[in-house]
């Protein structure tokens, strides 16, 4: 579908231009899936987030794909008691991580949110959007990204990972997934008055 | 005096005897030695100033508070995560305190390819004792060796292989395991509580400002004239204008940010040599699952290494340094392979844990550039790096399976879940390149390299601007190559060695 990016390995220590990568697939896979894919590309109909703050950088569309991805990715096990990623909030750590990082590179997550609401499932063989498929047609999606054999687009699936499991594995409810004891030192915002 | 550039209500003019931009090792200890010479002296720093109370052990918000880009920085290609420190303190606020000194091997050739003179062994020698001292390096004893440490040591002494106790920078330490976050303890000899005090004691005319991005080296007639600078708010939104004359400059922001700093500044560069010859260490890390608790998270991290596979003769074919690599909850979680139930059954075995990681003396060269004023790390790990990775990863796997490890598992795509010693012929250079599996780097060096030869270095070996008169470079940017251990107290050394020459200037 998309125009390979790095389809032959360029010399060591060569420039590959950093922000270029994301605009190139979105623009190969949005020309690929023109004819079918119009309505996709818009971003409209998606629910504002309700019972939360306002959101400070992200749109409501890509809260709800943040909001999306993390369901999968953590799949908490809600039997035995852990928290969801919804009640931990991944996607508003998610919008608040993002506000103080530099403009170009929450551009790139930007960008790589529509590609994984817009472009990823076409290439997955559906015809909507991510955050309108079952769970385990955005596995399919997300494994995918995850085995790209572009490697920007492998590179993109692991900071979105990144991103999210920071948004999650930073509540303390979730401490006993793994058997971590904690910080040692209270937080300034964990201290009673 | 501390100045919270964050605080400034209006722009900040003064002049100095030299301004020093960057406070990490290097600028720490040019800032000490300058300041004992009895120099004004102005720091800028571009991350804030913190205080061991900050340190709240909270990865979600130490990480984007002591980290460039917070913690989100990566070459060009996204294929390596790139740690580096930002804030009073540099990395020495969050590294694991390593103090290895840079091997007599590289500074010979150094002296022998690039025409450094003045920095041999036995020059450096008495210098990296007295480093040494001043920052209480010692020994990790084996009764401090954590879990994941002994792991390490006992796996190499099962396989027969060389390795043995790493020497650090702590005292009062409480072997909690948080140091990549910050000691909340301050039990680090480090920059902010060994260096910085001493400057400001010795001379009252000393001014740490942190908050202050610099944005150019003011130079006329080929001298350097002062700095130019922002100060920013706590959401990083520029909110003063920072100028300081001075007839010295030391760059000391990094092998990232010096060079940055060069190429924006429009320095003189005859022959296109700031911001090439970046080296980064690039490593990956290899998990081993054992029947008992490792609880590798705790205790004092990195204090055990293994050195067979790390020789730095001239065109070695071993060029790997192992050692343990724990993470905290968020770390591990990005860095075990999948996503889903599986991922988080694997993270359910956390506790019975054990990572190494293996790190690479890479002969790759990358360099550094400018798009829209920003720095851009271009690199692409070389095929012999590739290839002494693998071989390092895959004797991280033998390692743990000899330590006891029931399975060894690698973050590749696919992911690499081994549970018998003999499946560790699976990791080849094929599963270790670019995007196929996560690489990290927490030693940028290079890009303003040090020698004789204009056309080959762009200071001389006294750390001074081949083309700029009182313009020095006081960080891991001068090392010519990469030096194949963590650069920590080389940097320090090396500081503490050239600022004598800036000091001379000065004076002059």
């Amino acid at each position: 579908m998309d125009r390979p990016i790095n389809s032959a390995s360029p010399p060591p220590g060569i420039a590959i231009p950093r922000r270029k990568w994301l605009g190139s697939v979105l623009i190969g896979g949005a020309l690929a899936a023109l004819g079918g894919a119009v309505a996709l590309l818009r971003t409209t109909g998606y629910e504002s987030p309700s019972g939360i703050a306002v959101l400070r950088v992200l749109a409501a569309w890509q809260y709800a794909v943040v909001r999306a991805v993390a369901r999968r990715m953590v799949a908490a096990d809600r039997a035995e008691g852990v928290p969801s990623p919804d009640e931990v909030g991944v996607a508003e750590f998610v919008d608040a991580y993002l506000v103080e990082m530099r403009p170009a590179m929450r551009s790139d997550v930007f960008r790589l949110l529509r590609y994984v609401e817009q472009i990823a499932p076409i290439g997955s063989g559906y015809r909507r959007r991510f955050t309108e498929l079952s769970a385990p047609e955005q596995d399919e999606v997300l494994l995918a990204l995850e085995a790209s054999r572009f490697d920007q687009l492998r590179a993109g699936f692991q900071a979105l990972k990144s991103l999210v499991m920071m948004g999650y594995y930073r509540d303390s409810r979730t401490f006993s997934i793994l058997g971590y004891g904690g910080p040692f030192v209270l937080d300034p915002a964990e201290r009673t008055p | 005096m501390i100045v919270r550039g964050r605080e400034l209500t209006h722009d900040f003019e003064d002049g100095a005897d030299a301004v020093v931009v960057g406070t990490g090792a290097g600028g720490g200890m040019a800032v000490r030695e300058l300041a004992r010479a009895g120099l004004k002296v102005i720091a800028l720093e571009e991350g804030g100033y913190h205080l061991p109370a900050d340190f709240t052990q909270r990865e979600e918000k130490m990480i984007p508070m002591l980290f460039q880009d917070r913690g989100a920085r990566t070459t060009a290609d996204f294929a390596i995560r790139v740690l580096m420190g930002r804030g009073v303190g540099g990395s020495t606020i969050h590294n694991t305190n390593l103090c290895k000194r840079t091997p007599d091997e590289i500074l010979d050739l150094w002296a022998r390819h690039f025409g450094v003179v003045g920095c041999a062994a036995q020059d450096l020698a008495p210098v990296f004792d007295e480093v040494e001292r001043d920052l209480s390096v010692s020994e990790i004893a084996e009764p401090q060796r954590n879990p994941n440490n002994q792991v390490l040591a006992r796996g190499v002494a099962a396989l027969g292989l060389r390795g043995g106790p790493l020497r650090h920078n702590r005292v009062g330490c409480r072997e909690s395991g948080f140091c990549e976050l910050g000691c909340a303890y301050d039990a680090k000899q480090n920059v902010t509580k060994v260096l910085l005090p001493a400057a400001l004691a010795a001379s009252g005319q000393t001014v740490i400002m942190s908050d202050v991005r610099a944005a150019r080296v003011l130079h006329r007639d080929g001298a350097v004239t002062g700095v130019t600078g922002t100060a920013m708010d706590a959401a990083g939104q520029p909110i003063a204008q920072v100028n300081i004359k001075a007839k010295i400059v030391v760059l000391a922001a990094s092998a990232v940010g010096s060079a940055a700093l060069a190429l924006a500044s429009g320095l003189p560069d005859p022959h296109a040599l700031a911001g090439r010859g970046l080296r980064l260490h690039p490593g990956a890390a290899v998990a081993g699952f054992f029947d008992q608790r490792i609880d590798g998270v705790y205790g004092i991290p990195q204090s055990y290494e293994c050195t067979e596979l790390l020789d730095f003769a001239e065109k070695s074919d071993r060029r790997v340094w192992i050692t343990t690599a724990f993470a905290h909850p968020i770390g591990a979680a990005a860095s075990l392979p999948g996503f889903g139930a599986a991922h988080m059954a694997l993270l359910r075995r956390y506790a019975h844990m054990a990572v190494l990681t293996a790190m690479v003396h890479d002969e790759t060269e990358g360099r550094v550039t400018l798009e829209e004023g920003e720095a851009k790390l271009n690199y692409v790990i070389g095929d012999s790096d590739r290839a002494q990775l693998a071989r390092g990863l895959h004797t991280c796997a033998r390692i743990l399976f000899a330590a006891g490890a029931r399975e060894v598992v690698l973050a590749s795509i696919p992911a690499l879940r081994l549970t018998r010693p003999a499946e560790v012929d699976r990791i080849t250079t094929d599963v270790v390149g670019p995007h196929k599996l996560p690489l990290l780097s927490v030693h940028p060096m290079g890009t303003l390299p040090l020698g004789e030869d204009p056309k080959k270095s762009v200071v001389k070996s006294t750390s001074e601007h081949h083309h700029v008169r009182g313009l020095f470079v006081l960080d891991g940017s001068l090392f010519p190559t990469s030096i194949g251990v963590p650069p920590q107290i080389s940097i320090y050394t090396f500081a503490r060695h050239l600022a004598k020459h800036a000091i001379e200037r000065a004076r002059a």
